[in-house]
């Protein structure tokens, strides 16, 4: 199931950028570790080690161990409240922003702790991009939309034009904005703002691209649109997407991960990882059967 | 049943009418609005009819006269007023915005520290504005700065009295402007200040624009602070700087008030009128940026 | 086990799309320095902090002069004698006048309760009126009248309540005289409407409107609404803005120097003129008070009352407004 290709390489490969020098092309398969409960783990390029989310005194999420596999996407479903949507904010720290939000555990991200003491937040954010529930474009012209992540990161890029129109392409709306890109894009249908954010999303070159619910404000076309969308990103980006919309999890996804809420003795409500798994697994035979009440539609 | 239902229908039907109550109260308030409009328009109309007779080339081009009120003008209170406002602006705009941009995108508000800067923007924007003009008094007119009764000073007083009006109507327009467009910058890898210069401060400019222009024609139309650090004195130039010698147009209004001859009454309601045209057209301004630009999101 | 990078930046596999970061040697370390961005926010916390200097100034400026003030008069003198001869006699001298502040604090609390009069009625009457009677369209049009007249100079007021005002009140109530409380009074409740009007009519609009909907569904008409349900819930946010309107009359300076004169008077009779605690203020600024003077002492005695008066009444309104911010 794996597609990522793995390399093994020397310091010596590394030039002076820091990057790392590498053909495409080879092959090393990742098959677990001790620490994923998680059959079929996939190569973990971000790895959650229990995690714990708090919300002032309230827990929201706690014991949550997941890899999370490159270049493929990943659904995470379940009911309301149960913490999907925080677990996807802690992958590129914008539970930074909520006053009062803590984070107990280890989120790894190729094995750096990005709540570690030396980590950027803005560096995290550039490989880890986001794309939320409700399409929320700059109040700009869509070309500076684009062009707003490669400015403010300082990405040296030879031609915006043509990174303005290679993430554009990227997101497949290149067809329908091409001749107005000068124009605000509030005028875009939702839709086309929602593609527009995966435009600016993917014009930073991030590595990770997680998704919030991206389809919920779309009628179905734009969402059909969006999906299809996404399935040809996951060649290129590793996509984490929350979906209340277990249709679109089954269709798009190829892990599945189905979170709960439990309620503890006290009556605090707090979620949980139920289980993770391909997503074949998960709609054909889920191994809890929480997760078969859920799929099944007697329970959320 | 046939008895039921006819009553309840009638009550339904008297219902719908007012009752007399509720008429009158109706045209109580009514009354309420109306005479306040009828005040407005009062005190508007008296200020155009006694002002107009003398609102003339000589009252913007001539120097204020003890002599000859007839023929004097107040150009040095007109440039006094300019030069005074200019300085309140370049002071008092950046650091207001500034305050602002510090609360609503910075500050934790459960500190306490940033608390107590709240608690006490909104009591400064209280405090009585003959209050400012003793503490410039105090510390730039006289005291450590000593500068002297100067535009600077003036500037200085004004700008301290408008900075929390500035502040608290920049935070209301920093508020308007949705979160997702903060969460979206920041996602993308850019900085808070990356963030609130290029996206939070654009969407929210109609608003800080329209509440700094109104605090700005709150501080023209001020004549008490002024009168403690000294803009009484009797100055027929133009100030050159801002150490110079100055007076303004309300405090030049304020002078005039002891002399009964009607010629310097009549020049008293000209400069009246000529400090309103320039306020309304502030506010027509502020009034046309608000409706212009204002946002839904 | 590690798991290395395989490519660098690049057309992608699929060649549509471009990858910067693929694999594992990460370095989120801060790559770029950021100096600008702590310069510009302790600018921020600066220009923050700079509200607390500026009250600090004011509590020292106001309360430094008072030690020798108060060395020369007695505190009890001050704050209960009924006499105010300071701009009388000897400039130099302490002991040739009277001290007593109360003449000042009768006359601002006078005006301050005919402006009430005037602003409170009017002012609920225009917030209620706007909140639940007027479309949207009459709101439009009726706003901005508030705003013009929170705009017209108070100087401007202050000479209407004298050369217009004044003369008319004199044929209606049979006085004459320059100068009274009445006209002062009445033209500082007009000025202080729009405070009173626009803050009561934020109070309203923010009652919920699941109580307006649950009272027409009892059968209630509007005014009931408007007098039994809307009025009691915003009770809190309308009272705050009567005192804050109240702040504003007591601290307001020009109207009350020009309309009132420069009389000290202990009077509660509106038809009289009498000096205000800010008229006082502004008088002594005009003319010359020579620094270390009696009387220039004496300008911070009064200023440091009328700054503690208005601080108390602001306290009480801003904690009312939280308490009905926090009721919804």
């Amino acid at each position: 199931m794996t597609r990522a290709e793995h390399d093994t390489v020397t310091p010596a490969d590394k030039d002076a950028t820091g990057e790392i020098a590498q053909p495409p092309g080879h092959v090393e398969v990742w098959r677990g570790n001790e620490h994923s409960p998680v059959e079929g783990a996939p190569d973990g390029v971000i790895t959650l080690k229990d995690l714990e989310v708090y919300y002032g005194d309230f827990r929201a999420v706690t014991d949550v161990n997941v890899q999370f596999g490159s270049k493929e996407i990943t659904a995470l479903i379940g009911p309301s409240g149960c913490g999907k949507s925080t677990v996807l904010r802690c992958l590129n720290r914008m539970n930074d922003l909520v006053p009062g939000a803590r984070v107990v555990g280890t989120v790894a991200y190729h094995g750096v702790d990005i709540y570690g003491p030396d980590v950027d937040v803005i560096e995290v954010r550039r490989r880890v991009g986001m794309v939320f529930q409700k399409p929320n474009p700059f109040p700009k012209s869509i070309y500076d939309n684009v062009a707003y992540g490669p400015r403010v990161t300082g990405m040296k890029v030879d031609s915006m034009d043509e990174l303005v129109e290679r993430a554009l392409r990227g997101a497949a709306l290149w067809d329908e904005v091409k001749d107005k890109l000068k124009q605000n894009a509030f005028g875009l249908s939702g839709g086309q703002q929602q593609r527009l954010c995966i435009a600016r999303a993917i014009a930073t070159s991030p590595e990770v691209i997680l998704m919030d619910e991206p389809c919920s404000a779309l009628d179905p076309i734009a969402t059909a649109k969006i999906e299809d969308l996404m399935a040809e990103l996951a060649k290129t980006y590793t996509i984490i997407i929350v979906t209340h919309n277990m249709q679109q999890a089954a269709r798009v996804s190829q892990r599945t991960g189905f979170f709960t809420a439990e309620a503890d003795e006290m009556g605090h409500r707090t979620g949980r990882l139920v289980e993770f798994d391909t997503t074949e697994h998960i709609f054909g035979n889920p191994s809890d059967e929480r997760t078969e009440a859920y799929i099944t539609g007697r329970f959320g | 049943m046939t008895t039921t239902t006819v009553s309840f229908g009638e009550r339904l039907r008297s219902g719908r009418r007012s009752s007399t109550a509720s008429m009158v109260f109706t045209a109580v308030l009514w009354a309420c609005m109306a005479i306040i409009c009828a005040f407005l328009f009062f005190v508007l109309f008296t200020i155009i009819q006694q002002g107009v007779a003398r609102l003339d080339g000589n009252l913007l081009d001539r120097q204020p006269s003890q002599i000859r009120p007839e023929t004097a003008g107040v150009q040095s209170a007109l440039f006094g007023t300019l030069w005074v406002i200019g300085l309140t602006a370049v002071i008092a705009v950046p650091l207001g915005i500034a305050a602002a941009v510090y609360l609503e995108e910075y500050a934790d508000p459960k500190r306490w520290y940033n608390r107590l800067i709240e608690l006490n923007i909104q009591n400064l924007a209280a405090v009585p504005t003959i209050i400012y003009g003793i503490l410039v008094l105090a510390f730039v007119v006289r005291g450590p700065l000593s500068v002297g009764a100067v535009v600077l000073a003036g500037g200085v007083a004004l700008a301290l009295l408008i900075l929390p009006v500035i502040i608290i109507t920049t935070r209301e327009a920093l508020r308007a402007v949705p979160e997702e467009i903060r969460a979206g910058s920041l996602a993308l890898g850019a900085t808070p200040w990356q963030t609130t210069w290029k996206q939070v401060l654009p969407a929210a400019i109609s608003g800080i624009a329209t509440g700094t222009i109104l605090s700005l024609s709150r501080a023209i139309g001020e004549a008490a602070p002024l009168i403690l650090v000294g803009a009484t004195t009797f100055i027929t130039f133009n100030p050159d700087g801002v150490f110079s010698r100055y007076t303004t147009l309300p405090v030049q209004i304020y002078t005039l008030v002891p002399e009964d001859r009607d010629a310097y009454r009549d020049l008293a309601y000209a400069t009246i009128l000529l400090l309103i045209i320039v306020l309304l057209a502030m506010n027509a301004i502020a009034i046309w940026l608000r409706n212009r630009y204002q946002r839904r999101w | 086990m590690t798991v290395r990078q395989t490519r660098r930046s690049g057309p992608s596999a699929s060649g549509d799309h471009f990858v910067l970061w693929q694999g594992p040697s990460v370095d989120l370390t801060q790559q770029r320095r950021r100096m600008g961005e702590r310069v510009i926010k302790a600018f921020l916390v600066g220009a923050a902090l700079l509200s607390v200097v500026v009250t600090v100034g004011i509590v020292v400026s106001l309360f430094a002069p008072l030690t020798e003030f108060f060395s020369h008069v007695g505190i009890g003198e001050f704050l209960f004698g009924t006499e105010w001869t300071v701009g009388f006699g000897n400039k130099a001298s302490w002991d040739d006048k009277s001290w007593g502040v109360l003449p000042l604090v009768t006359a601002t609390f006078v005006m301050t309760a005919i402006a009430l009069l005037v602003a409170v009625p009017l002012g609920l009457g225009a917030a209620a009126f706007l909140s639940e009677y007027a479309s949207p369209r009459a709101r439009k049009i009726l706003k901005p009248i508030l705003e013009i007249l929170a705009g017209i100079p108070t100087v401007a007021f202050g000479f209407i309540a004298l050369t217009v005002v004044t003369p008319l009140l004199g044929n209606i109530f049979q006085f004459n005289g320059i100068f009274n409380m009445l006209a002062p009074g009445i033209v500082m409740g007009f000025m202080i409407v729009p405070t009173v009007a626009s803050l009561s009519e934020d109070a309203m609009s923010a009652v919920p409107l699941a109580l307006r909907q649950g009272s027409y569904a009892l059968g209630a008409n509007r005014m009931k609404t408007t007098v039994r349900v809307v009025f009691p819930a915003a009770l809190s946010g309308i009272v705050a803005a009567i005192v804050l309107g109240i702040s504003r009359a007591v601290g307001e300076t020009m109207i009350v120097t020009i309309g009132a004169g420069l009389q000290p008077k202990m009077t509660l009779d509106p038809t009289q003129g009498a000096q205000a605690m800010t008229g006082f203020i502004a008088q002594i600024a005009s003319g010359d008070a020579p620094e270390g003077s009696p009387v220039y002492y004496s300008l911070f005695a009064v200023g440091s009352l009328l700054f503690l008066l208005t601080l108390l009444i602001n306290m009480i309104s801003i904690r009312l407004v939280r308490k009905y911010r926090q009721a919804y």
